[in-house]
């Protein structure tokens, strides 16, 4: 019982962080960049393929690759895209998650690449005669370190206060000296740092690398931004945590049912797009500006 | 030397042209206003030398630089601010949080608490609600909070779109007072208005827009005479 409490608060967490790094580039571009899974996946590579490197260098080598990705998918293909209509930059972003798939079989194969990242992390110990395993605190821990830290920096530094500003009204905060270029590279850059994070507590549960690891994650990570709001970090952060701490439980709940999970999870969707159509954290006025 | 000179300008959206040929200049410390009837490319013509949308045409010289083409955040560093139409303050962040987006286009890093310290005095308003939401605020207080926005880059020019809108009379008043200290302090100033009567006889000079081209320069002495400012509004003999 208290294990699958820890499991839903850290399956909760792990994807209010997916989350966040698709709400940052969406809140500064209107950009819902559907190629973020692969920016999970890269790092999910390059933690398997340094896992013989002492952890912490593993790790840097980790947030430097996925970072770059993730500012060269900007500067190649967004900042062409910038200002056409968004629909043509979600099907460009379906575009580039496709080439990055095929781009990552060519590199690294088919088949899943495999390696134990950070070993010690994996098993479980005992807490009042209760068995706990040590990845899903660690994945807590981890999680609510980096949600603060998040919030410390979109919440109380300049470069958070321009990126809330550009969410409400890029033009505006362009006339304001707001840069444009700097700070949609900042967001991209903080979804690589938060993809890296997201891979990292991916790859300590499971460690088999295929081209479309991320996929799965993203795309929940996705309903789950819809159901929080999608115009409001918050908002993404929470339908994050709702559709993990919900999909955990039900698996549980539902035991040798658990094949229809995702049925259950898309009738909640529903529901609270039913009732709520702007997200859970959206006030009306924001549902005319989606 | 005039601080800002724009030459034959055409500014439009996609392949329409709203604004044809605008020419006008201003000197350091004066002000000038735009009159001209509704959808005839005012605001068109803030936005073009403010660089929120690219001039087709003409030149635009501030400061000795053309500045023509180039993007907002590096217009407002050179001096140029603009007080968009419909104030656009960040309704969901604090009155503090919008006066300290305005410290990103200063030029000079150092002096911002001054500056800061400078529109509170002048808005006093602003001191009052500075942890409020600025969405909490009245059209007045927004307008003040809007222009204060755009002043604590310390700009030799600041660009009004109708200030006025969606205000009290009192209020407007109000606001036409502050905008005479700003000028008073230095700073130049374009005001563009629906309310032709308040602006000529406020600017030094006012032209009138229609068509997309200037029709006439009044002076506030035409303020007085309303038929004069009939006559170039909406052309004579119409």
């Amino acid at each position: 019982m208290v294990q699958s409490i820890l499991d839903a608060i850290s399956l909760g967490g792990l994807y209010s962080l997916a989350a966040l790094g698709l709400g940052l580039v969406f809140g500064v571009m209107r950009l819902v960049n559907f190629a973020h899974a692969e920016l999970i996946t890269i790092a999910a590579y390059t933690l398997v393929l340094t896992a013989q490197f002492p952890l912490a260098l593993s790790l840097i080598f980790t947030v430097l690759v996925t970072v770059f990705v993730a500012l060269l998918m900007e500067f190649s293909v967004y900042r062409r895209l910038r200002g056409v209509n968004p629909a043509v930059m979600l099907i460009a972003s379906f575009g580039l998650s496709i080439v990055l798939q095929r781009v990552y079989e060519l590199m690294f194969g088919a088949l899943p690449r495999s390696a134990a990242v950070a070993p010690f992390l994996r098993g479980d110990f005992k807490v009042a005669g209760l068995s706990i395993t040590i990845s899903s605190v660690i994945t807590i821990v981890l999680t609510i370190t980096i949600l603060l830290a998040m919030g410390y920096l979109v919440e109380k530094t300049s470069l958070g206060l321009q990126l809330r500003a550009a969410s409400a009204d890029f033009k505006t905060a362009r006339l304001l000296g707001v840069r444009s270029n700097r700070l949609i590279s900042a967001a991209f850059g903080l979804s690589g740092v938060l993809a890296a994070c997201v891979a990292l507590i991916l790859v300590i549960q499971n460690p088999q690398i295929s081209p479309y690891y991320g996929l799965n994650i993203t795309i929940l990570s996705l309903v789950g931004i819809v159901i929080g709001g999608i115009a409001s970090l918050r908002g993404a952060a929470l339908g994050g945590f709702i559709v993990g701490v919900v999909l955990s439980s039900l698996n549980t709940l539902l035991g040798n049912g658990r094949v229809y999970a995702y049925s259950w999870l898309f009738i909640l969707v529903l529901v609270i797009l039913l009732v709520r159509p702007g997200g859970l954290l959206s006030k009306g006025s924001e549902l005319e500006r989606v | 030397m005039a601080l800002l000179e724009v030459t034959n300008l055409v500014a439009g959206y996609g392949k329409v042209e709203v604004i044809s040929d605008v020419s006008f200049t201003l000197e350091p410390g004066k002000s000038i206003g735009i009159v001209g009837p509704n959808g005839v490319g005012k605001s068109t013509l803030l936005q073009a030398i403010a660089g929120g949308i690219a001039p087709k045409g003409g030149s635009i010289i501030f400061d000795g630089k053309n500045i023509a083409g180039k993007k907002p955040e590096d217009i407002v560093r050179l001096g140029l601010s603009l007080v968009p139409e419909g104030r656009q303050i960040f309704s969901g962040l604090s009155v503090k949080e919008n006066l300290a987006l305005g410290l990103t286009g200063r030029r000079n890093k150092k002096g911002a608490n001054e500056a800061i310290l400078k529109m509170r005095e002048l808005f006093p308003v602003l001191s009052t609600h500075e942890n409020h939401q600025a969405g909490m605020l009245s059209g007045g207080q927004q307008q003040q909070l809007a222009i204060a926005r755009a002043l604590i880059s310390e700009p030799k020019v600041l660009l009004l779109d109708e200030p006025s809108l969606g205000l009290a009379p009192t209020v407007i008043t109000d606001v036409f007072e502050r905008l005479q200290e700003i000028i008073g302090m230095g700073t130049a100033v374009v005001i563009v208005e629906q309310r032709a009567n308040l602006v000529t006889s406020f600017a030094e000079k006012t032209i009138v827009i229609r068509d997309g081209k200037v029709q006439a320069t009044l002076t506030p002495a035409d303020a007085a005479n309303s038929e004069s400012l009939q006559r170039s509004y909406f052309g004579a003999g119409e």
